[in-house]
């Protein structure tokens, strides 16, 4: 009986196209969630550090923050601030001249302080000067009386003008409640972009208007709840050398923190380390989520090589019988096993690139962005291929075992 | 390049080769041997099936080590050695050729050939040279492309005869090498054996159960139960 026919040589050729397409797919996943988590954490960190303010005041709770014009009044009289600005968020229904009614994102900030605390690539987004009337807002903020005279004047995001064709000049109903009776009338006087993001929270449709006049539209600022002054937070910038150098940054930060020890006060550089701490977080997740298909990945290689060592048991007696040595034939096995993980690998790493590819194209609209934020690190892709073919030489050293404890008399049989 | 081993001196003193020891499947496959095979001689071992022709074969050529007793090659004993050395000794020194042919499938009549040289790290010119030479020497010239499946019997089997040479082993061993090969092959193989070991000067063992095979031998061994029942020189 003769052995070895062209019918053997196919089924060994399909179990090795079946192990590398294993572990390319057991490959192309990890590849999929690193880069595109990768992508989506960078984007946000480059957000975050585009945002321009260093140091931001916040408190828990419903805009936590109490007699922010105040506290931004002392904050400004730290030698080194250069701009501050608190926010206050709220949602708010708009009805435009137009008749329709849209939720929106309402923030109020002191005009002339805030794009100040914003970073180069946010500000741009702004006029250069917020047409929002008072730059100080001190004037219908009144030391807390709201007795002055308020402006009306909002800006609305170019996403939302655009839905619902308002342009500048018209005139914009807003409400803290879903009754346009009972909301405020304001006059659009300029129009903002909204910068592109992945997990923010800020909202495509938004109007920006003066703190105060938000305050006493949502009922915050006004009558017995005046004393309250609301904001969530307030954005500071300071002076570019203070910015970058990281310990005057914190001693700033300190002096803030000093002023408010009841609120928290973080720099960007916390902000961001936490970031990338979060960030570090999820792709720990990420390979252990894809280790489960690499270990699958990995045990369908180890008996691909355990089956390839049963079926060519007599050609290993053979060789070992004509004298090659153990450690010959293991270094084959163990280098077959390698060479078949390393072309998994690539694979996986060439079909992960293509769906990544296929899911900005083709996904729907918010993984299409996160895909298209992919990043491919190199090194980190370089060393999920050196993990991948590290554990597959322990596959290898498995089926060397296997192949080398059988006695030669034996597997001449 | 390798020089030609000597053919080794090669005595077996109470060989004894159970497998299973201690289990319910023991087999005593050996009981016992005492043999001396000269350098250079012509040995035929025959026997029944079972008596332990193959064992004896393995023992002979390191592939297996004995339960008890011992073997020495050139006065020096081997059976105790590493696999290692062994498997050194094996591939300087021995030259086995299977019933079965057991050439690798996915090699080429030259790859296979080549394959034992490859082992002993011959410069890739020396070993096509001198696989050229073997396949020519079978009469497979023309031939070395050729994959084991594309072969008939008989070429296979000369193609292992050529492999079995690659290295100029002292030592041929050959189990059954005509078994599955019709006469006019069998005469071929035969024939080029015996030139083989005349020209080189290499120790010849088969183990056939072919009376025509068994008397071209210089010595005659006859096995039963796993031992020597008779021990003939021709004279």
């Amino acid at each position: 009986m003769r052995w070895g026919r062209g019918g053997t040589l196919r089924h060994s050729r399909l179990q090795l196209v079946l192990a590398v397409a294993a572990m390319a797919t057991a490959v192309a996943l990890p590849v999929v969630l690193i880069s595109v988590g990768g992508g989506v954490s960078a984007h946000e960190l480059a957000n975050l550090q585009n945002a321009g303010y260093q140091i931001v005041v916040s408190a828990a709770g419903l805009h936590g923050i109490t007699h922010a014009h105040n506290y931004t009044g002392q904050i400004l009289a730290i030698s080194g601030v250069t701009a501050a600005s608190p926010v206050l968020s709220v949602t708010v229904d708009a009805f435009s001249s137009t008749g329709s009614v849209s939720p929106v994102l309402a923030e109020g900030v002191i005009p002339g302080q805030f794009t100040p605390t914003l970073g180069p690539t946010e500000a741009g987004l702004f006029p250069s000067s917020l047409p929002l009337g008072d730059p100080t807002d001190q004037v219908h903020y009144a030391h807390g009386t709201y007795s002055g005279p308020a402006t009306y004047d909002v800006i609305v995001s170019t996403p939302y003008a655009a839905a619902h064709s308002v342009s500048v000049g018209q005139q914009l109903v807003l409400s803290p409640v879903a009754n346009r009776t009972l909301g405020t009338t304001y006059n659009v006087t300029g129009t903002f972009g909204v910068p592109p993001t992945v997990l923010g929270p800020t909202g495509a449709f938004a109007v920006l208007l003066p703190l105060s006049d938000l305050q006493t539209m949502t009922g915050y600022g006004g009558g017995s709840a005046a004393a309250q002054d609301a904001a969530d937070t307030i954005q500071v910038a300071v002076a570019g050398s203070i910015a970058t150098n990281p310990s005057a940054l914190d001693h700033l930060r300190d002096q803030v923190q000093a002023l408010f020890p009841y609120y928290g006060v973080s720099s960007l550089t916390q902000e961001a380390a936490q970031l990338q701490s979060a960030s570090g977080v999820l792709t720990g997740f990420y390979l252990a989520l894809s280790s489960v298909g690499l270990s699958v990945g990995l045990l369908f290689l180890a008996l691909v090589l355990l089956r390839r060592v049963e079926a060519n048991h007599r050609s290993i007696g053979v060789r070992r019988a004509l004298g090659i040595s153990g450690r010959s034939i293991a270094a084959e096995i163990v280098w077959s096993g390698a060479v078949l993980a390393l072309l998994g690998a690539a694979a996986g790493l060439l079909a992960g690139f293509l769906i990544v590819v296929a899911l900005a194209a083709w996904a729907t609209s918010a993984v299409q962005e996160a895909a298209s934020l992919a990043v491919f690190d190199p090194a980190v892709l370089a060393e999920l291929v050196a993990g991948v073919v590290g554990l597959s030489l322990l596959a290898g050293a498995v089926a060397t075992r296997t192949a080398l404890r059988m006695p030669i008399s034996e597997a001449l049989r | 390049m390798n020089e030609r081993a000597a053919a080794p001196a090669i005595e077996l003193t109470q060989v004894v080769r159970t497998y299973g020891e201690g289990t319910p499947e023991e087999v005593r496959a050996l009981r016992g041997v005492d043999l001396t095979i000269p350098p250079g001689e012509f040995v035929s071992v025959a026997g029944p099936s079972g008596c332990g022709k193959t064992t004896l074969l393995n023992l002979l050529g390191l592939l297996d080590s004995p339960t008890s007793g011992e073997v020495r090659w050139d006065g020096e004993s081997v059976g105790e050695r590493t696999d290692r050395a062994r498997a050194r000794l094996r591939l300087e020194g021995v030259g086995f050729i299977f019933q079965r042919f057991y050439l690798l499938p996915t090699l080429t009549a030259r790859e296979n050939v080549e394959l034992p040289m490859r082992a002993l790290h011959v410069p890739r010119d020396e070993r096509t040279r001198r696989s050229a030479q073997l396949l020519d020497e079978v009469g497979l010239r023309g031939r070395e492309r050729a994959f084991p499946h594309q072969l008939s019997g008989g070429e296979e089997q000369r193609v292992a005869v050529a492999r079995a040479l690659a290295n100029h082993p002292g030592l041929l061993l050959a189990d059954e090498p005509t078994g599955e090969l019709d006469s006019g092959n069998t005469q071929a193989i035969l024939s080029l054996l015996e030139r083989v070991r005349r020209d080189r000067g290499a120790s010849l063992v088969i183990v056939t159960h072919n009376p025509d095979v068994a008397r071209r031998a210089e010595r005659h061994i006859t096995m039963r139960d796993g031992s020597v029942v008779a021990d003939v020189r021709e004279a």
